[in-house]
């Protein structure tokens, strides 16, 4: 295809991408170097609006609080997510008949809107009237009938978890179809030399599927540090309890929308540019070091 | 630059695909894998088989909760919130539909979301054959800068979003609110799509242009039909987020008759806040559609990502 | 599936997407009709979705007397009300009249240039003082809005179960605290309290503890910067919250504000602390119940003279906008809302407590909190003067009150930690 052909091709998406996404995005960028009365836009401050985040309550304490609750988010998704959806991926492969079922009902909880899910959980969990903990009290572990969302020790866990079952049906579909892809010969060959099930799986199969692990990895980062529906949900815009689900994008909500302070603009904007070039770093980082990973492996 | 990630953008050196049209998804060998699949056990066995169902379980006790509690009255779910729906009572529908007004809402988001996600699915589909065949640099860099889209947090932009669209008189239009979203849909579905013909072998087309077809005839007739079940993978992924979002209609319409689904159970909530029933039965209705549409599109689905996983 | 299905499937989609375009082209926007000849429409805006019916009532009543003008009220989702206003204003297509939020939270409104001042519109220096202050704006002390409505902090209770139990209501606190024990022995939760829900706990600190720090004596004293929240009268105020924790529902942090309701109207609880715009919600929950209210007495040690007190603070005002076309109107229409006529309305059909002075009330709930205001009412001093920065008063209380009842703070460090947090930006008047 030669370069004008392809160009027009492009055009469209390019136009609609840049005006309603780029556009929107790059101006909101800019807001963040201009002081603000309100939504009235008064003069350049340089970086007065960053400076702000670092050396003014209450970000000094909530900004390093949000982003540490992002990071961890995005680690616990990581390991719960990734372990439970390459399981379930590694014993659904070979079942024929109830795979597509199975897969289709695991994604099930995907369909429904965060609102919605946060809606139920909270009903579900609820130290008052929540079926969970009459449930744990009838069997006799008492002591496990925690306040799940009233604790900031686990209500943090509450939400990851929450959010690992809503997303599983991900990883189970790309781990599923990626494990597809890897030939029956290899495993076999590796049964006939004794190895079980297990080793077969860690030392022939596990190899094969980095990138894919990779590529979960990536979008997994991208989405932990943009997450808002589901904290939002569970623990309204200020995090609750005490601050303990609090993540970067409830900070700029609450900075934004509900502050009394009349120059919000200009400091949740630059919190939105920081939270940005954060996403950006981290996933072009990543992607850096999984090629490097899979150019040693594939040779 | 490249943003990338690696397991889909590396797929397409090691592909090897057969060239007929329904073999194309399906890895080239003599058997297939399909035929000696049957032969292998299951890991796991019977045990596995349970776990697994039990997880399916878990996955669904919550959401069958919400669909149980639509069919009680408000009563009985506040004395007991976890009863049985019997007898059946379709009272919360009925109110939920007639005066909470959800067959407007429910048109509405029909309308929006199958506009944005045809509008971006087709804009996407053409740019990423562009960028999957094109040579030239700036191919490349376009396709970072489209890329670079899948970590921008849009709705940080609300603020801009409205002033752009109050000055174009686009505010209180559903056609705003479905380029909005066509627009918001590109980077992920050019993300998918460019891996997926970047997969087809280049012969096809050759062959195409020997024939004297145009790029356009090429890439309609033959190219297209080839990444149907990626087409349709990423049109179901787009079309879940945005029948779910209720920020940017939020802010971006304003008559009642325009709303979507969720601004309007938003709007219910706040009527109703203590009748828990028709809440119920306002989920569902706005969650109904998904499902059938998923069930519908699973195959096409697990045949896309397959693709687009295998190596 | 066959290929011909598989065609007619996308044809149809294809047909249905083409179709949902062509609806969609702007429309041309019906609801802001412009000032054609002699009829003009007002748009109202407002967070209050539930109060739908009763506005159209109160507004038929003022377009019965004016002739030529039509009234569209529309309101929003309350939670999602403070986007939807900023972008409206800043657009060309806002409201006339919008309701907007009272003290710290009309700030940014008022610096954006977005309202009229009113000051030579409205004459409300008959009004409660602590109600107009959340009208004017901070910098230059212009009037901007005018208040709808009073809220009051209320503890709630349950009459039948307080004379089931033979329970009097309480007029000391060691009558008070007897009251918990007694309800408490018999298993039911006295106070039904939601702490999962941090913004509900600086008012649950007004309805038990105001006369325990002095109410409105101690909002002066702030207020000049003479005494602030590490003044042990406050401190010893949280303290009383930690005090009575063991007579709210186990797990208190983890119980969201709806399932305390729900525990109060399903009769598990005895007493509910909340705010006046609870009540229409309490009734609406449980019709039958017999609701009563009363005022907490001093905890032991609060300043001489404290008595017994009702929190109060102004709740939602209507403004006019700018840049709205229709100023005249609106602004006749914003004058009619400082009447006793309107007033009158709000109390009947609203249902709260109107800012209008000499208002009468026929529910008896609302009529006896009316009364507290009046007699002992002293200002929410957190949302009142301490939401004009951030960090804001009412979330650092909110924060630290749940990390109280975790056991991870104490009344004193909690305290200090408000000070500090307010301090950053409160600067004291004299």
């Amino acid at each position: 295809m030669n370069r004008r052909t392809g160009l027009l091709f492009v055009t469209p998406a390019l136009a609609l991408f840049g005006v309603f996404v780029l556009y929107p995005m790059v101006t909101s960028f800019s807001y963040a170097f201009y002081g603000w009365a309100g939504t009235a836009r008064q003069g350049f401050v340089g970086l007065e609006n960053f400076t702000a985040l670092f050396t003014r309550a209450p970000f000094t304490t909530d900004l390093p609080r949000a982003l540490w609750h992002n990071v961890l988010f995005f680690v616990g998704t990581m390991l719960v997510q990734n372990t439970i959806g390459l399981t379930v991926a590694f014993l659904l492969h070979r079942r024929a008949r109830t795979r597509r079922a199975l897969q289709t009902l695991y994604a099930m909880p995907y369909l429904v809107s965060p609102i919605v899910i946060g809606y139920l959980w909270t009903l579900l969990l609820s130290p008052t009237f929540g079926p969970v903990n009459t449930l744990l009290t009838k069997v006799g572990l008492e002591s496990w009938a925690l306040p799940w969302l009233g604790d900031p020790d686990t209500a943090l866990w509450v939400v990851i978890l929450v959010s690992v079952w809503q997303w599983i049906g991900f990883p189970v579909l790309l781990y599923g179809a990626a494990l597809g892809g890897v030939p029956d010969e290899l495993t076999e060959a590796a049964r006939v030399d004794g190895a079980s099930n297990g080793q077969a799986f860690r030392r022939v199969v596990l190899p094969l599927l980095v990138p894919a692990i990779g590529t979960v990895s990536v979008l997994t980062f991208i989405f932990a540090m943009e997450a808002f529906a589901l904290p939002y949900a569970f623990g309204g815009s200020t995090g609750n309890p005490a601050g303990s689900t609090d993540f970067l994008s409830l900070l700029f909500y609450r900075t934004a929308f509900d502050s009394g302070s009349t120059d919000a603009i200009g400091t949740s904007s630059a919190l939105a540019t920081l939270l940005f070039l954060l996403i950006f770093g981290g996933a072009f980082g990543a992607t850096a070091v999984l090629r490097r990973h899979e150019k040693g492996i594939t040779g | 630059m490249s943003v990338v990630p690696a397991g889909i953008g590396a797929a397409d050196e090691r592909t090897d695909v057969t060239s007929t049209p329904d073999g194309v998804l399906a890895p080239k060998g003599p058997s297939g894998r399909r035929g000696t699949r049957g032969r292998q056990k299951p890991v796991g066995g019977r045990t596995a088989s349970v776990l697994l169902w039990v997880y399916a379980a878990f996955a669904l006790v919550p959401l069958l909760l919400m669909l149980s509690s639509s069919f009680r009255s408000n009563g009985d779910l506040i004395s007991d919130p976890l009863g049985a729906p019997w007898p059946l009572s379709f009272d919360a529908y009925r109110e939920a539909w007639t005066a909470g007004n959800f067959a407007t809402y429910f048109g509405n988001s029909l309308l929006v979301t199958l506009g944005a996600v045809l509008l971006s699915t087709t804009v996407s589909t053409m740019a990423a054959y562009a960028l999957a065949r094109g040579r030239s640099r700036i191919f490349r860099w376009l396709e970072s800068l489209f890329l670079s889209g899948l970590m921008l947090p849009i709705h940080l932009a609300i603020l801009p979003i409205f002033y752009l669209f109050d000055g174009a008189g686009l505010i209180d239009s559903r056609l705003g609110l479905a380029l909005m979203y066509g627009a918001s849909g590109v980077p992920f579905s050019i993300f998918v799509l460019t891996t997926f013909f970047r997969q087809l072998p280049a012969e096809l087309e050759e062959a195409a242009t020997l024939d004297g077809a145009t790029a356009w005839q090429t890439f309609w007739r033959i190219m297209v039909p080839l990444v149907r079940p990626a087409v349709a993978t990423v049109a179901v992924f787009r079309f879940v987020p945005i029948w779910n979002d209720f920020l940017f209609p939020l802010v971006l319409l304003r008559t009642q008759d325009k709303y979507t689904l969720p601004v309007g159970l938003t709007t219910f909530f706040g009527e109703n806040a203590t009748n828990y029933a028709a809440v119920f039965a306002g989920l569902v209705i706005t969650t109904i559609p998904l499902i059938v549409l998923f069930l519908v599109a699973t195959k096409q689905i697990v045949a896309g990502l397959t693709a687009g996983m295998a190596k | 599936m066959t290929f011909r299905s598989r065609r007619t499937g996308t044809a149809l989609v294809v047909g249905a997407g083409l179709l949902a375009l062509a609806a969609c082209a702007p429309s041309s926007s019906s609801g802001d009709g412009g000032a054609d000849g002699d009829s003009t429409t007002l748009t109202v805006w407002s967070w209050r979705v539930e109060d739908k019916a009763a506005y159209e009532k109160i507004f038929d009543a003022y377009e019965a007397k004016n002739p030529g003008v039509t009234v569209d009220f529309k309101p929003f989702k309350a939670t999602e009300y403070n986007k939807i206003l900023a972008t409206g204003l800043a657009g060309s297509d806002g409201p006339d009249v919008p309701q907007v939020r009272s003290y710290g939270g009309l700030q940014t409104t008022v610096a954006s240039g977005s309202l009229v001042p009113l000051d030579d519109a409205v004459d409300l220096s008959a009004w409660d003082e602590n109600i107009v202050a959340g009208a004017k704006g901070k910098e230059d002390g212009k009037l901007y809005s005018v208040p709808l409505a009073r809220q009051a902090t209320v503890l709630f209770y349950d009459k039948k179960m307080f004379a089931d139990n033979g329970i009097q209501v309480p007029t000391t606190w060691d009558q008070f605290m007897s009251v918990n024990d007694t309800l408490l022995g018999k298993g039911i939760t006295p106070l039904a309290v939601g702490a999962k829900d941090d913004w509900t706990l600086p008012i649950v600190h007004e309805v038990l503890g105001a006369s325990r720090f002095g109410g409105a004596a101690f909002q002066k004293s702030v207020q000049s910067g003479e005494k602030d929240f590490t003044d042990p009268d406050f401190v010893a105020s949280v303290d009383v919250l930690k005090d009575l924790e063991k007579y709210m529902p186990k797990s208190v942090t983890g119980v969201a504000v709806t399932d305390a309701m729900t525990l109060f109207s399903s009769g598990k609880a005895a007493m509910y602390p909340g705010g006046s715009y609870d009540l229409a919600a309490l009734q609406t929950a449980n019709p039958e119940m017999d609701l009563g209210v009363f005022q907490v007495p001093p905890a032991p040690g609060a300043p001489s003279g404290s008595e017994a007190t009702t929190a109060g603070w102004a709740d939602g005002n209507f403004a006019v906008n700018a840049k709205s076309p229709r100023k005249e109107a609106a602004t006749k229409l914003v004058q009619w809302m400082a009447t006793p006529e309107f007033g009158q309305m709000v109390a009947d059909d609203i249902k709260q407590i109107s800012a209008v002075p000499g208002v009468t009330y026929s529910d008896p709930v609302l009529k006896d909190v009316a009364a507290n205001l009046d007699a002992n009412g002293s200002p929410y001093l957190l949302l009142t003067d301490f939401r004009y920065g951030s960090p804001s008063g009412t979330d650092l209380l909110g924060k630290g009150t749940q990390e109280l009842f975790l056991g991870s703070k104490d009344a004193k460090t909690v305290s200090t930690e408000l000070n500090e947090g307010v301090m950053t930006w409160f600067e004291p008047t004299s």
